[in-house]
Parts: C-alpha cells; structure tokens; sequence
C-alpha cells in the first residue's frame, strides 16, 4: 500500500517528530483504501442483483470490510480535524463527514436485508457509492491545507 | 405479503429511500453549517436551505413508511421539492447575488450531480406507480 507523497522508509524516520505527515499520509492511504473497499462492493451487488441474488454473509463481509475502514477513518479524522486549513466551515464538515460515514454501511445492509427483491442490491451500490464520494470530499478538504 | 410487496419501500422505492436519505443528510448537514456559522451573508438562501432539508427528511420518512396516508405525505412533499429545485435553480442563475453560497437546491444540484432534480421526477414517477397498490390495500 501507498502511503502518499511520502515514503514509508521517510515515515519512519520522522513519524514520531511529524504527527501531522504521519497522518496526512495515513489519510490518504485510508482514502485509496476505502474507494477499493466501496468499489468492491458496488462491483459485487451489481453482480448479485445480475444473478438475482439475496445479500448473503459474503457481501456482508465487503460491506464489513468498507465499514472497518471508515471507522479507523473516523478516528483519524478525529485526530486531524484541528490541522485542517479553512475556516471553522471546513472543520466542521470534515468531522461531520468523518463521523456519518461509519453510519452509512450498516444502514444500506439493514435496508438490503429486509427488502427480498433484488432491489436490495441498488441499496448497496448507492451507499458504496456515497461513501466513495463523501470520502473523496474529505481528502479534498484535507488537501486544502496544502 | 400482498401489501409489503406494493408498498414505497419496497422494489426500487427501497433504492429511492435509501438516496433520500443520504441526501436528508447532506443537506441538514449542510443547512445547520450554513444557518450556525454565516446566517447572515443570505438569510434568505440559508433559509430555503433548512426547508429542502426538511422536505428530505419527510420525503424519507414518508416513503420508508409505506401506508396510505405516508403516501400523501411524500407526494406533498416531493411535489414541493420539484417545484423548490426548478425556481430556486432558475433564480440562482437569474439572481446570483441573492445566493452569494451553493445550497442543495441552486444551479439546478449541479454541487449534488443533479440528483436533486433527478430524485423529484423519480420520486413522482414511483408514487404514481404504487398509488393503484396503495389505494387497494385500504
């Protein structure tokens, strides 16, 4: 995995003095790592809604997988909220955004659980969707600081 | 089953449910921003920000619920929504000094990828769909 403009051999080095690069960089490693995450998922429900299928505990799984990596997000975003440039606006949607991500996975899995048609799975592809695209905001709002 | 089957929620209301309820999000998200932190730059926008916002939420709730009287509820309230993306997208283009800031509504949801004025045309078409099933359950 990738860890952003900076090397990993360079992050180590200086880790521990640069909490902010540490984390700039864990960042965006989160971002790749999550637009894989939800485009597996978006890619695997339209394969079941293809083949007619129920969510099922294999789905489930990606789905849990894109739900790890927007938590482990939400507590970086925690941690870097006060580095991010821009007024208090900038702030404030970045910790909102990083705190209603975790949300969305469960939800979409509620949703695709109960209904039995295979529907359910355009509810997967539109919240794997609105992940990879509120976490692309972030690191755009990330990125602004420069 | 016959009624769950028919209901708003249920077949391709469920994906409808689902995008209203990211968009719910994203506009309160950004009405609350919007009214706590610079009110005053355009009350005015800001102000039909907060209502597309709760018009989101009752078109979600709405159509989550499914009954007959929810069914009503979501055609008032996704009526208001076309009606609120079309003249506050025309004035935005019109008077863009009354929106100096984007809300969910203005240039047509250009900021949204034009969902906001996609949704509405859905959301219409899919009650009509579901009002024959609607009305014969009661």
């Amino acid at each position: 995995m990738r860890w952003g403009r900076r090397s990993r051999s360079a992050d180590r080095l200086t880790g521990r003095e640069r909490p902010p690069d540490n984390l700039c960089g864990v960042l965006y490693a989160l971002t790749v790592a999550i637009f894989a995450a939800s485009a597996a998922l978006a890619l695997a429900a339209a394969f079941y809604a293809w083949r007619d299928r129920l969510i099922d505990d294999r789905l489930l799984l990606v789905a849990a997988i894109l739900e790890l990596g927007v938590l482990v997000q939400a507590v970086v975003v925690l941690l870097s909220v006060g580095d991010v440039g821009g007024g208090g606006a900038e702030k404030a949607t970045y910790a909102a955004y990083g705190l209603t991500l975790p949300f969305i996975p469960p939800a979409v899995a509620l949703l695709a659980i109960k209904e039995k048609t295979r529907w359910a799975m355009g509810v997967i592809v539109a919240g794997a969707f609105a992940v990879a695209v509120m976490t692309g905001r972030l690191q755009q709002i990330w990125d602004l600081h420069g | 089953m016959a009624e769950q089957r028919t209901s708003t929620r249920s077949g391709p209301g469920v994906v409808l449910v689902a995008v209203y309820a990211v968009l719910a999000l994203a506009a309160t998200g950004r009405s609350v921003l919007q009214i706590t932190e610079y009110f005053s730059r355009a009350p005015v926008a800001y102000l039909l920000s907060a209502l597309a916002a709760v018009i989101y939420i009752v078109a979600t709730v709405a159509l989550a619920r499914g009954s007959r009287t929810s069914w009503r509820v979501a055609l008032a309230a996704i009526a208001i929504e076309l009606v609120g993306v079309l003249v506050v997208g025309l004035l935005s283009y019109l008077l863009p000094e009354a929106f100096p800031d984007k809300t969910v509504w203005s240039h047509f949801g250009s900021g949204y990828g034009y969902v906001p004025l996609v949704l509405p045309v859905l959301g219409l078409w899919w009650l009509r769909r579901t009002r024959a099933a609607v009305d014969a359950t009661v």
